[in-house]
């Protein structure tokens, strides 16, 4: 092992480093299982999301039984619902007499694979001719007896999409105005320096109070989302371009980069061929832990009301429409979309970390 | 040295006079003005307002102006410390924004205190025991903070608080205390409500903290005096605490500057939830209602105490350790 | 259609026809759950041989007599109480009466409450009868054309200063006819369009005179209109206000020069701002008032006090000057969620404004923690309505459509209001059309109630197929009749509302599949809402229409009335029907006649303008303008939760914002037991 360390190439050391890092290499896992669901929401979920029925409003989650007469067959009791007169609560009894039998790849509503591939296959369903899929409640039912768990899997897909997208944005803009201010230094980098001084001193929340109330309301769905991402990126590139500044000062000196310029190269390809190279793995580092602000700010806005908005789902706003008293007090299932924000972030956080404490294979 | 601070209040003053205009310039950017949001208000309670009375209230608050003049008014009463006129209070925005801003900053520097209470011993248990079961539950416990939506923990938080405890809900004093002058009484009351929302606060920031203190250590730890120490026979936690950690904590307290928006915005969020008599839910308020001078002179404020954040930190920074200060020539 | 929706139509169906039983069974049990009671109000004494001869007063009261800072009580009252027979039993002074409130934009908070009300005729506790409030008495002259208004001899303002016919002058002479103040007249001081005046006949009459008769004057006074009392003083209404304090404040009776500096010191741009401030009942504690209790200190701090006015004219049938309770206090709740919590827990001791419907099970749950009950006030009008804006001409195929009868029809057959009764209303609405209650005196029959506003989607599709729209497109969706793809509309709703309108509507819009029609939900801020009422660029919009069960003091969501709406019928015919025609376009005949009925109606017998009512509702119900879907629910401020302790509590009070609910059952008679 030794030996090899020094032959391996940058990119291996990396590996190596990261792997000790056991906590990050599950969070990478499950990351990509994440990305999976966004991938697969349609096929994951068993039910139409916005599709409403008053009297399964508010039904707890249906307990799953796994083994019918020692079998490995899971049903769950068809379920009957009535508004209690002196409580007004829903209050829903299972009927032990109806088994409702789950079946894997089931056949349910057409939807297209990745956009493109017609298919009727979900994870699983139920049968019952004419009560395809409506009839299991994995995780309850919301206010309008929509389904959770499919609400859930669409909502996934959203939310992990917009903070692709932001740190996208974010990654261009900081990498860009950052290497221009390492780079140049100078003039360019009191101007950028300063501007993201300014940036950052100004109270996030209420610039996006004020940016996210001056949205026409009139833009659909689609156009605030695509808003809600730039609003955001706008202010997570500070600090990439920080660290991209860093970088680029601390190796404007580097034996390399002078040899580079004295043998004749250009500036951009200085840059990029160069100099770009070595601090990737920072960029990528710094990358992935903005990703979870990213997350976390959507569901921010989703709570006051100034980001994504229904019939959209996505995890701020099933949040928002678990933020009330009636929910804590009385139908607590619908906080779970909390969960899925809780793990993805932490296992962002993680990864980053991993991918943070790699990237400099000949430090610590 | 004194050239270093001299610039940096230069740009701090500069800094502040560019949040002004941009606070001002996104207050106006919604369509219409106070006036329409005072209309609409009437007609969802069944009042009618017609068009002259509308125009003649518009005159009235001087809002038929151009924004620039609106701006240079605003301005001009900024710099002599009247800060103007609530539309929607009718009172100066002074008085409306009285005890809320410094409340804002009690509720800020309690969860700074509390997140530094966590993350250090967080971080400096992280880097010694670096990769071990016990430094992943550290670390996991200083990262929930940021993961969990805060303001669905101080929803039931609330709840819990009322049902467990029969507590009084929400707000930072019990409302016989909530407008009585000063006093001993009225300064515990508000300590004892201050624990929730420091905590949902002071947990957001730990991460964050715990990273920098973390790095810092382990940078610290590599250096070639703590194995001399160590080889000279110190025990290992005063070979830790005596040299590396307080190094450690240089950069940990420039980190302040930084931290305090963040804590100040997150603040903004849970007194919401909780109706905490402070800043954030007055703004959100006159944000919609396009209440600008309210508005603008709270988002002002926050700016400020955000940037003279940053500047003390800064010099606090430069002081302690003379190599920065040649890094910024 | 494709099979995924005939599917959803399968189940739908199929788990509607199973919970039907359940549900229907419930509707009927909901109207009879103990949480509705009997309709019940403490009444006015009007006889005045009955009125009590000796008066007592509230202990701090009577210590201030005693130091001689406060005349006797008798003086302070005057020859003519008004004399209220509480509705269970004689109360006792003392307490202080814990609310919340939402800001200084929550000042119908305190007018519903605590103004007494101050009206000078008022309605009896069912709502539904004009009897003398603050006026002695009311008589009819001239055929109509004049009102005399006797008031209370030696009755007093706050400050001590006699309340005369001068105070009627004064606001007429001085402040209606301002043009600063006021620019614009009001529709109630007018008959047919001709405005009235006011005369004084001596110190304690007053006599309103007008060019036609004007039958409905009483309910005029008794209403929530603009000769209502210091609610409407904000805008300079009214009918009355204190001349002796406010003269001080008008460029008439103070220079020009003066009255500018004291604007300018007080920080007001202009005196107008200056008096509208200082003649404003919440925020201006000097302001004199007739109300039971007076601000103490004003809606724009962080608690707004009430205490008790001690020249109140209002006093129970033994003597005892009202209101028992010495003091009000709102504490401000900074969103709504915290103010029902608090309610849920007990802090407040009587709350029904901001409680929130979809709580209910809460509050229940908490009734013998917090030590209260819960009562529910359904009101009579529909708690959910959707307009069409028949004026909409940004796109000539959707106009076309709003404006024909049979699509509106159609689209109200398409929603399914059972479904929206039972998630939003917790199933204790009344699914139907615009009409008021059953028993509301305008009501046309009730055959109106299900007409078009049942759910039948077999003759909704057929309706539609017959007028044009047949042709769909791949997902079902009805195609444009100009080929121009797929037939969209939208719907306009505004959020943080006591009904929650975007959910509803984005219900409405899974419904509105099954019929083929694309529906947008657009969820607004108020006052972008406005603007585009304003500007004619609403399609279809989601409200209330509250109050309307008064037909003729608040027409607003019965036809298009006023221009600054949050829902607009038609903004156009709005300017026709203000201007005589002289603006804006003529109506549609069906809508034109129901115009031209509700105007005859000021001026005629109340017998006549009772057919004209039913008339009114009758087209209405027909034409379809405005879909009716859940009415008679107690969705706005009809949940109620007092504390055990307090008495004199209705168990059902009459829930309408011209009755000033709870004013209408006179919290001045509520005690602590």
């Amino acid at each position: 092992m030794d030996a090899r360390i020094f032959v391996a190439s940058q990119w291996q050391l990396m590996w190596w480093r990261f792997r000790k890092h056991k906590v990050a290499l599950v969070s990478a896992v499950v990351v990509i299982g994440f990305y999976t669901i966004v991938l697969g929401a349609d096929f994951l979920a068993y039910a139409d999301p916005d599709a409403s029925e008053a009297q399964r409003s508010l039904m707890p989650p249906q307990r799953v039984h796994f083994f019918d007469g020692g079998r490995f067959a899971p049903y769950v009791h068809g379920v009957k619902g009535v508004r209690d007169p002196q409580t007004f609560k829903r209050v829903y009894r299972p009927d032990p007499s109806r088994k409702v039998p789950i079946r894997f790849f089931a056949e349910g509503a057409p939807y297209h694979f990745l956009g493109v591939f017609p298919a009727t296959r979900h994870l699983i369903g139920v049968d019952g001719g004419g009560d395809a899929a409506q009839a299991i409640f994995l995780l309850g039912t919301d206010v309008q007896g929509r389904d959770l768990w499919s609400r859930l899997m669409y909502g996934t897909r959203i939310s992990l999409t917009i903070g692709l997208f932001g740190v996208t944005l974010s990654l261009i803009l900081g990498v860009f105005l950052g290497g221009l201010s390492g780079f140049y230094g100078g003039v360019t980098d009191t101007l950028i320096q300063r501007t993201i001084e300014i940036l950052r001193s100004i109270p996030t929340i209420p610039l996006w109070m004020g940016l996210a109330a001056a949205m026409p309301r009139e833009w659909t769905i689609l156009q605030v989302y695509f808003a809600i991402t730039i609003i955001i990126s706008l202010l997570g590139w500070t600090e990439l371009a920080r660290v991209v500044r860093g970088r680029f000062l601390a190796m404007r000196e580097e034996d390399f980069v002078v040899s580079a310029r004295l043998v004749g190269c250009t500036r951009t390809r200085t840059i990029f061929v160069h100099m770009v190279p070595s601090f990737m793995s920072h960029i990528i580092a710094a990358t992935t832990l903005a990703l979870p602000a990213m997350i976390v700010s959507e569901t921010a806005l989703s709570f006051l009301g100034l980001g994504l908005r229904p019939p959209a789902i996505s995890w701020g706003v099933l949040l928002q429409q678990a933020q009330n008293v009636q929910t804590v007090a009385i139908s607590p299932w619908l906080m779970l979309p909390a969960v899925p924000v809780i793990v993805v972030v932490m296992a962002f956080n993680f990864l980053g970390d991993g991918l943070r404490d790699a990237a400099d294979p000949y430090g610590h | 040295m004194l050239a270093y601070v001299g610039r940096r209040v230069l740009l701090a003053v500069f800094t502040v006079w560019a949040i002004s205009v941009l606070s001002f310039a996104i207050i106006q950017l919604p369509p219409g003005d106070y006036v329409t949001s005072y209309i609409a208000q009437m007609a969802s309670s069944g009042s009618v307002v017609t068009e002259e009375e509308a125009q003649n209230l518009r005159i009235q608050y001087g809002l038929g102006q151009p924004i620039y003049v609106q701006y240079l008014k605003w301005m001009k009463l900024v710099v002599r410390g009247d800060f103007g006129q609530s539309m929607e209070w009718k009172r100066p925005v002074i008085e409306v924004i009285g005890d809320r801003l410094w409340l804002t900053v009690v509720i800020s520097v309690a969860a700074l205190i509390l997140t530094w209470v966590l993350a250090l011993p967080i971080g400096i248990y992280s880097a010694v025991r670096q990769y071990s079961p016990g430094d992943y539950l550290a670390t996991f416990v200083g990262f929930i903070g940021l993961a969990v939506p805060n303001f669905l923990l101080a929803l039931v938080l609330l709840y819990l608080g009322f049902v467990l405890f029969n507590a009084h809900i929400g707000g930072l004093f019990t409302p016989e205390l909530q407008d009585a002058p000063w006093s001993a009484a009225r300064a515990w009351d508000l300590a004892k409500h201050l624990p929730i929302p420091a905590l949902i606060l002071g947990l957001a920031g730990t991460a964050q903290q715990v990273r920098i203190m973390r790095a810092n250590l382990l940078d610290e730890l590599r250096k070639p005096y703590v194995v001399t120490a160590r080889s000279k026979g110190l025990s290992e936690l005063r070979v830790i605490l005596k040299y590396p950690v307080r190094m450690a904590l240089n950069p940990f307290a420039s980190t302040i500057g930084y931290t305090l928006p963040y804590i100040v915005s997150g603040s903004i969020i849970v007194s919401l939830v909780l109706g905490l008599p402070t800043v954030g839910p007055l703004l959100l308020k006159a944000l919609i209602a396009q209440d600008m001078f309210l508005a603008g002179t709270i988002v002002l404020l926050l700016g400020v105490m955000t940037v003279i954040g940053t500047l003390l930190s800064d010099i606090l920074l430069v002081w302690i350790d003379p190599r920065i200060r040649i890094e910024e020539t | 259609m494709t099979t995924r929706w005939s599917r959803l139509t399968a189940v739908l169906v199929v788990g509607f026809l199973s919970g039907a039983v359940a549900v229907g069974a419930l509707a009927q049990s909901a109207g009879k759950t103990s949480l509705v009671g009997k309709l019940e109000g403490p009444e006015v004494v009007t006889d005045a041989g009955k009125a009590p001869k000796a008066f007592k007063e509230a202990p701090q009261l009577a210590a201030l007599v005693k130091a001689g800072k406060l005349p006797p009580v008798a003086e302070r009252i005057g020859q003519d109480p008004l004399v209220i027979k509480p509705l269970k039993e004689i109360g006792k002074y003392g307490g202080t009466w814990r609310a919340g409130f939402t800001g200084p934009a929550d000042f119908w908070n305190g007018f519903r409450c605590c103004s007494g009300p101050d009206h000078l005729m008022f309605w009896d506790y069912t709502g539904d009868k004009a009897v003398p409030n603050l006026a002695r008495g009311l008589e009819m002259q001239d055929g109509g054309r004049a009102w005399l208004v006797r008031l209370r001899r030696g009755m007093k303002w706050s400050d001590g200063k006699p309340f005369t016919s001068d105070d009627f002058v004064f606001w007429f002479e001085d402040i209606y006819r301002n043009k600063d103040l006021n620019p614009t007249p009001s529709a109630a001081m007018a008959i047919n369009g001709k405005q009235g005046v006011i005369e004084k006949v001596d110190t304690y009459t007053v006599r309103f005179k007008f060019l036609e008769p004007y039958y409905m004057f009483p309910d005029v006074l008794a209403g929530s209109t603009d000769l209502a009392g210091q609610w409407g003083a904000y805008k300079s209404m009214g009918g009355f206000a204190p001349a002796h304090y406010l003269k001080q404040f008008h460029p008439r009776y103070v220079g020009e020069a003066e009255l500018d500096k004291k604007a300018k010191d007080a920080k007001f741009d202009s005196w107008v701002r200056l008096f509208v401030y200082k003649n404003d009942w919440a925020l201006n504690p000097d302001l004199p008032v007739l109300s039971a209790w007076k601000t103490a200190t004003p809606i724009n701090t962080p608690t707004w006090t009430l205490e008790r006015n001690p020249y109140s004219v209002f006093v129970d049938t033994a003597g005892n000057q009202l209101p028992y309770i010495d003091k009000v206090v709102l504490t401000l709740a900074e969103n709504l969620e915290v103010l029902n919590l608090r309610a849920i827990a007990g802090e407040y001791d009587y709350a029904s404004r901001h409680v929130d419907l979809g709580k209910l099970p809460v509050f229940l749950e908490n009734q013998a923690k917090g030590n209260y009950k819960v009562y529910l006030d359904p009101g009579d009008y529909c708690d959910l309505i959707i307009k069409f804006n028949l004026n909409y001409d940004a796109d000539p195929e959707l106009g076309k459509w709003f404006n024909t009868a049979d699509f509106r029809r159609a689209l109200s057959l398409g929603i399914d209001r059972d479904q929206i009764n039972e998630t939003f209303w917790l199933g204790t609405g009344t699914p139907g059309s615009v009409v008021p209650v059953d028993s509301n005196k305008y009501n046309p029959g009730p055959q109106y109630r299900k007409l078009w506003s049942t759910l039948d989607i077999k003759k909704a599709n057929e309706m539609l197929d017959k007028i044009g729209l047949a042709k769909k497109d791949a997902q079902g969706y009805r195609m444009r009749a100009d080929g121009k793809g797929r037939l969209r509309i939208e719907i306009m709703t505004l959020g943080g509302q006591f009904v929650q309108y975007t959910q509803i509507s984005e219900m409405i819009r899974e419904q509105w599949k099954k019929i083929g029609i694309d529906l947008q939900v657009q969820e607004v801020e108020r006052s972008l809402a406005l603007k585009r009422t304003a500007a004619n660029e609403q399609q279809l919009a989601a409200w209330n229409n509250d109050g309307s069960e008064h037909l003729f003091t608040f027409p607003q969501h019965v036809f298009p009335f006023e221009l600054a709406a949050v829902a607009t019928s038609g903004p156009h015919w709005v300017k026709w029907f203000h201007s005589a025609g002289e603006q804006g376009k003529e109506p549609e005949p069906r809508m034109k006649e129901l115009m031209e009925k509700w105007k005859k109606a000021f001026g005629v017998p109340e017998k006549e303008r009772i057919q004209l009512g039913k008339d009114i509702w009758r087209i209405a119900a027909e034409e379809v303008y405005i879909i009716g879907v859940v009415g008679q629910g107690p969705a706005a401020m009809g949940v109620r939760v007092v504390k055990n302790n307090m008495g004199n509590i209705p168990s059902r009070m009459y829930n309408s914002p011209d009755a000033k609910t709870p004013g209408i059952s006179r919290p001045a008679t509520f005690y602590y037991k």
